[in-house]
């Protein structure tokens, strides 16, 4: 939907009837967060299903198994619609890709749509594996995924002579690289630096403000709501610059 | 209407309250964990962590037996451990309602083993209901209260991980709903006391296996009425019905499909498929294949196979789909129902939508989503397990074993960990409470050249280690045994056990002397050591080994994260002094890491001020003595 089509949609019928046409047919937005444990990813991931339903929609979440707490990689899957059948994600179909690290986020990229888009904090977190030599950091992650969401383009490009240009991109995957933990920090504190990204996503995503924050009251401890909040309009500051359109 | 994102476990808990549980007891274990924590929560409900499964069972069994609804829940591996009451409550039946609630966990996302914990059902003769989202654990926990106390026999809810673990909608009872104190008082029936019915004497026992068997023939009835009333197991057209959307599950008609829609094959022609399936695998079979027609089946023990019968007849190809074993399979052959099942389904891991549809795929439907193999992730990425937390106390001794190459038995609990890269070193962990007797066959075989030691926590040394340092007390086998108490039951996010001063409700309780018990034992060597003293560490590895008779070394550092987190003033390294030996980076400690600068081609290292939360052992560990206490006003900057 163009940028033009949601704004109309929005001047008739509110956010609410954004998102509801948004989803008609059988759309289904599958989002996921990932990150290292104890990084606040199972937070995140209930503010956006909260979000969802607080929107009207159907949504399932399948919650970050195992030793989620042990600096491991961690990953929530939130799928939005009408209707959702399945709570986990298959591969390949990712809508929005939320890295709360940045190997984290080159890690999953491959599980990006085509036209996906990824939201990945500029946080590089080594793990101990690293620092024994045998295995590399990724520093460049983020470069990395860049050109590779450019390279799926080109490569969908050259398989079907007739798309070009635009298509290309829409074939490959968008990469939105976001300095968290700096723009939470302003905003209060870098534990806050997942709200910033959820603020950025939800510039890609058919709800009012008002819900998102709505649920954002009812996943963070009141004494800390303002500072949250504050985080998530930073957040959607940067997602709106980066291209984001907000309900 | 109040609708709530539940995960299923918490649903589970939710159901439970409004039914009016009064008594619930288990002992933590993933998947299953939040159900008691859930109930935990709710007023009117005693709730308990139990030191083992067995114990949790039979103050649950208890409960019902005087009169009270109760429920118990468990992991796969803790039915094992619960298995003697679990089968034995079926002789006797209940008298207050009695629901155990038994997550399995395919794909084992923290389990040991995979376990088709189904075959508990058909073991015991037990009834099993199988939700598949959080609305329906919502539902069926509250029906099987009602089952269990008009069959009189406790009522099994089996869930797997990814039902157990995932939020979806739930949709309160609007009575019930807003105010959480808002339920009515639950009657408690009166104690029953019938020696007869709970005293499994064989003169009992052998008339209640036949009565037993006839109450199962009555399950089985209610079985296929409910199927056919549509209130258990449902038949979904496939004009697709609003499943997700919970609305009508479990209680649409169960009208046949009187057209069930033909769907394309990969060779051109067309057939009518059927798949009958249950809980999770049902979920994923209706994401990869939504245009079939299902047979959910909401009873899994006793199965409605004559229901099952009537939806084969309607379709030209019948499909099983279910995780791990071929339960419901062999049950729809044994009755001469011809179905489809393993041969195109994988029998290990989770059935996620991906797997279930790779299946449809290779068994001839022309499935373009599930066409092609994708990859969910990039694993040349860098590779990161979960590692021992900053400062966790089980790091001193798990190096200091390393140190002295023993032969590690573990356990159950987070020193798993140390199985893992970089520490890399324990030689068994295989299930709760086998470490000490392992270790002492190891050494009854003759032990190892270095030296050999069991390895538990508090909370797996008193959910049933006491009953194997017994053991080699009474054999005088002479084993070393490491109980690294951090007290808390850390792995499973920090659950009370009786070595803390608080149980589950918050009440103050004595909390237990796991030296004392030792001691009572009738263990003659036993040394208290702090971990975070890693000479003290080798010391007293050294000592215990060397001691003739079992000796028991217990560490004395709470856990970093519960329950609260424990910090400290951080250490900083003097890169001018970092002569970059490594020594430091053998503790595999997450606030340690390399800096660009080099020495001899290796990296210095630096310490996250942030994180680290001073243990001190990278400073025992590093020759230079370039680690040291950040200063009082860097500590404040932090």
């Amino acid at each position: 939907m163009s940028a033009d089509d949601k704004t109309a949609l929005a001047a008739h019928a509110g956010a609410a009837g954004a998102a509801r046409a948004h989803y008609a047919g059988g759309v289904v937005d599958d989002v996921m967060v990932v990150g290292v444990g104890g990084q606040g990813v199972i937070m995140a991931a209930a503010i956006i299903a909260d979000t969802a339903m607080l929107g009207g929609l159907d949504v399932k979440l399948s919650e970050t198994r195992g030793m989620s707490q042990r600096g491991g990689s961690v990953s929530s899957h939130i799928r939005i619609g009408e209707t959702v059948v399945a709570p986990s994600i298959s591969p390949g179909e990712v809508d929005y890709l939320l890295a709360f690290e940045s190997a984290e986020g080159l890690r999953l990229a491959p599980s990006l749509v085509p036209g996906g888009v990824a939201i990945v904090n500029l946080q590089q977190i080594v793990p101990p594996l690293a620092s024994q030599g045998e295995f590399a950091y990724p520093f460049d992650a983020i470069e990395r995924m860049r050109a590779e969401g450019a390279a799926a383009g080109a490569r969908a490009a050259g398989g079907e002579e007739r798309a070009a240009g635009g298509e290309a991109r829409a074939a490959g995957y968008g990469v939105i690289a976001v300095d968290g933990n700096a723009v939470g920090e302003a905003a209060g504190s870098i534990k806050v630096a997942g709200v910033v990204l959820v603020g950025a996503l939800s510039t890609h995503l058919p709800f009012a403000a008002e819900t998102w924050e709505k649920a954002i009251a009812a996943n963070v401890p009141a004494s800390f709501l303002e500072m949250n909040l504050a985080a998530f309009a930073a957040g959607r500051h940067v997602g709106a610059a980066e291209g984001g359109e907000p309900a | 209407m109040d609708k709530v994102l539940m995960l299923g476990n918490e649903a589970i808990a939710r159901g439970a309250w409004e039914a009016g549980v009064q008594v619930a007891a288990a002992y933590p274990g993933t998947p299953s964990t939040e159900i008691v924590t859930g109930l935990a929560g709710y007023d009117g409900v005693y709730a308990e962590w139990s030191t083992n499964e067995k114990v949790a069972y039979e103050v649950a069994f208890g409960a019902a037996l005087g009169g009270a609804r109760a429920l118990t829940a468990m992991k796969s591996a803790g039915a094992s451990v619960a298995a003697d009451p679990l089968i034995s409550s079926v002789y006797t039946g209940v008298n207050g309602g009695l629901v155990v609630c038994l997550a399995g966990d395919p794909g084992m996302a923290s389990g040991m083993t995979e376990q088709d914990d189904r075959y508990f059902g058909r073991i015991s003769s037990m009834p099993m209901l199988e939700p598949a989202d959080s609305q329906e654990c919502y539902e069926y926990v509250k029906l099987a209260f009602d089952l269990s106390e008009d069959f009189d026999v406790p009522v099994m809810v089996r869930l797997s991980i990814q039902v157990a673990h995932q939020k979806s909608i739930v949709r309160l009872d609007e009575t019930m709903s807003g105010e959480e104190t808002g339920r009515p008082a639950p009657e408690r029936k009166p104690p029953d006391r019938k020696t007869e019915k709970y005293c499994l004497l064989p003169r009992f026992s052998r008339p209640l296996h036949i009565s037993l068997l006839e109450r199962f023939e009555r399950l089985r009835r209610f079985s296929e009425q409910s199927a056919a009333d549509g209130v258990l197991a449902f038949v979904e057209p496939a004009a697709g019905a609003d499943v997700a959307a919970g609305a009508d599950a479990g209680s649409g008609p169960a009208a046949l499909p009187l057209r069930p829609a033909a769907l394309p094959l990969r060779d051109g022609g067309v057939a009518r498929i059927g798949v009958v399936s249950a809980g999770a695998a049902y979920i994923s079979a209706k994401e990869a294949l939504p245009g079939a027609s299902f047979l959910k089946l909401g009873m899994i023990h006793p199965l409605p196979i004559e229901a099952i019968r009537r939806f084969a007849a309607t379709v030209d190809r019948l499909f099983v789909v279910e995780e791990l074993e071929p339960y419901l399979e062999e049950q729809l052959l044994a009755a001469g129902i011809a179905c489809e099942g393993k041969r195109w389904f994988p029998q290990w891991g989770e059935l996620t939508p991906v797997r279930v549809g790779r299946g449809f795929f290779a068994a001839g439907l022309d499935l373009p989503r599930w066409a092609q193999e994708k990859a969910a992730e990039d694993v040349s990425v860098i590779p990161r397990p979960p590692v021992l937390c900053t400062g966790c106390p089980h790091r001193g001794m798990a190096t200091a074993m390393k140190k002295l190459d023993l032969d590690v038995h573990g356990d159950i609990g987070c020193y798993d960990l140390t199985t893992l890269p970089p520490v890399s070193h324990m030689h068994s962990a295989v299930e709760m409470g086998a470490s000490i007797p392992m270790e002492q066959g190891f050494t009854r075989a003759g032990g190892s050249e270095t030296g050999s030691i069991a390895v538990i926590g508090d909370s797996t040394f008193l959910h049933s280690g006491l009953t194997g340092l017994l053991n080699a007390v009474h054999q005088r086998t002479n084993v070393t045994v490491l109980i690294q108490d951090n007290s808390i039951t850390a792995m499973t996010g920090g659950q009370t056990n009786p070595g803390n001063e608080r149980t589950l409700a918050g009440a103050e309780t004595k909390p237990v002397d796991i030296a004392a018990i030792c001691k009572a034992l009738g263990v003659e060597y036993i040394e208290i050591v702090d971990p975070y003293d890693y000479q003290a560490c080798l010391d007293a590895l050294k000592a215990g080994l060397a001691f003739d008779g079992p000796a028991v070394l217990i560490t004395n550092r709470p856990c970093m994260l519960f329950p609260r987190k424990v910090g400290g003033a951080a250490y900083v390294v003097d890169e001018e002094l970092c002569n970059a030996c490594q020594q430091c980076m053998k503790l595999g400690c997450p606030s340690l890491s390399h800096t660009e600068t080099t020495w001899k081609d290796r990296h210095k290292v630096a310490i996250d001020a942030e994180t680290c939360t001073g243990c001190s052992l990278c400073a025992q560990l590093c020759k230079p003595g370039a680690i040291a206490p950040a200063t009082a006003t860097k500590a404040g900057d932090a």
